[in-house]
């Protein structure tokens, strides 16, 4: 995921709007106090009511005390450098030389004893695996070196009623299910890696 | 599909989209967010069972309330201004239960995703010092320098009243020439904004300003072509003599889109 910024401003600015220390308070305020909210009926919860939003808003009134302490700047900090940390590049576990074609969300099917579920990550298509990797908590949910994976087709699955296609994905023996959004644009990835690894893959 | 006991959606935008699509598991506790499109608008949600967030612990707290800041900002860059939605709002019941939300509130949310259209929030505090402030305020005021002139050859006890009456009257004339600056500062941005509110409260001081008189708080609705120039007049303001701006931005128009329960 690249850095996240916001409508940059045109040209040169002679006050900048800041947005340096990712305004905790700032943002607290707003998601706590303002913003839409809900038609009644709908909403099951609604900020302030429930503890969590109790127990900010005594956060922000301690703020004064805090300051007074340097508190904040320690805690600012830490928010900051938490923030900053989503913005930046995930650092999928690559080898050395082996670089990434294509990536985009999905899922695997996952099925071991009594747990079944599809589990979600980042597909990466690289010039040597095809990998579903998840960041948070770090795991490699699924790799097969290129050479390795077998016939691959698409088919219509039926669940709780709804028709969904999934990537069947012959590798070892078995089959991994694989969804993405765009499930042409993934086969057709993948197929052209594994023609040729060293191929730059275009996204549309 | 009927509503299944228990199911929930926690809503953190909605935006201006007309096709399902995934922004991948970047909400809430890792949440998958996705779009749940009713016509040319979507929901930004998060699939979760139909429970509030609670928690005792602050760090834990603040670190969802970031990380729904962060969803909105995926969701800003992605598809342009966004209606934000207050943290912990939570749909009871499925995709369906959010696209009949959007559907009866269609003219509404369209209505005012098109007020905010390439347009952000931005907050704008004017502080005072008020030592420096109130220096320049007896200098101009011959009444004022008279007494305080007269003070210092005062027998002790005379002096003492004399100096009340003095502080007394610096602090109402430094109340009026605050007011009027105020009044004249927002003046001045209300020709540049969208839309302007006064805010009555601030919750936040930077410790930059501490110790400062607080001239004016305004939030401000401002179209991304006008930045520059409210930047500028911003710029003019931070410079005079005793006054120094805080300029923060840009948020979502958390302040200026109101839901009023149907």
């Amino acid at each position: 995921m690249g850095a996240v910024q916001l409508r940059p401003a045109q040209g040169y600015l002679k006050m900048k709007p800041e947005r340096d220390d990712y305004g905790l308070v700032d943002i607290l305020d707003r998601l706590l106090n303002k913003g839409v909210i809900l038609n009644a009926d709908l909403i099951i919860t609604v900020a302030g009511i429930p503890l969590v939003g109790l127990s900010l808003k005594a956060a922000l009134a301690s703020i004064e005390t805090m300051l007074d302490y340097g508190m904040l700047e320690a805690w600012d900090r830490e928010t900051r450098e938490w923030y900053k940390k989503q913005f930046e590049e995930s650092n999928v576990p690559l080898m050395r030389d082996e670089m990434a074609r294509y990536t985009t969300f999905g899922y695997i099917w996952y099925s071991q004893g009594m747990i079944s579920s599809w589990r979600p990550g980042f597909w990466y298509i690289t010039n040597k695996r095809l990998l579903l990797w998840r960041r948070m908590p770090y795991d490699t949910l699924f790799e097969a070196p290129l050479e390795n994976i077998g016939k691959i087709s698409v088919r219509k699955m039926n669940e709780f009623g709804w028709e969904r296609e999934e990537i069947n994905l012959q590798f070892q023996d078995e089959i991994a299910r694989i969804r993405v959004s765009n499930l042409v644009e993934f086969e057709g990835a993948i197929r052209k890696a594994m023609r040729d690894p060293e191929i730059e893959i275009a996204r549309s | 599909m009927s509503e299944t006991a228990g199911e929930g959606r926690y809503i953190y935008s909605v935006v201006k989209a007309d096709i399902e699509s995934n922004l991948g598991d970047v909400g809430i506790e890792n949440s998958n967010v996705y779009l749940v499109p009713n016509r040319d608008i979507a929901a930004v949600v998060h699939s979760c069972v139909a429970e509030p967030y609670t928690t005792h612990d602050d760090e834990k707290a603040k670190e969802w309330v970031l990380e729904h800041s962060y969803v909105i900002d995926c969701a800003t860059n992605r598809f342009g201004t966004v209606l934000p939605i207050s943290f912990d709002v939570i749909v009871a019941g499925d995709d369906d239960v959010v696209k009949d939300w959007l559907e009866d509130n269609y003219d509404f949310l369209k209505d005012e995703l098109e007020r905010v259209k390439d347009k952000a929030e931005y907050s704008v505090l004017i502080f005072c010092d008020e030592g420096q402030m109130a220096d320049r305020i007896v200098s101009g005021n011959p009444e004022l320098l008279k007494l305080k002139e007269n003070i210092e050859t005062m027998p002790k006890g005379t002096a003492y009243l004399y100096r009340r009456k003095f502080e007394l009257k610096t602090k109402k004339e430094l109340s009026e020439q605050v007011f009027k600056l105020a009044k004249d500062f927002s003046a001045e941005i209300r020709e540049l904004v969208d839309s302007i509110k006064i805010e009555k409260k601030v919750s936040l001081v930077p410790e930059k300003y501490r110790g400062k008189m607080l001239v004016a708080a305004l939030t401000c609705l401002v179209h991304h072509d006008r930045v520059e120039v409210l930047g500028n007049l911003l710029e003019e303001i931070d410079k005079r003599e005793g006054l120094s701006v805080r300029f923060t931005g840009p948020w979502a128009p958390f302040s200026f889109v109101q839901l009023k329960d149907t």
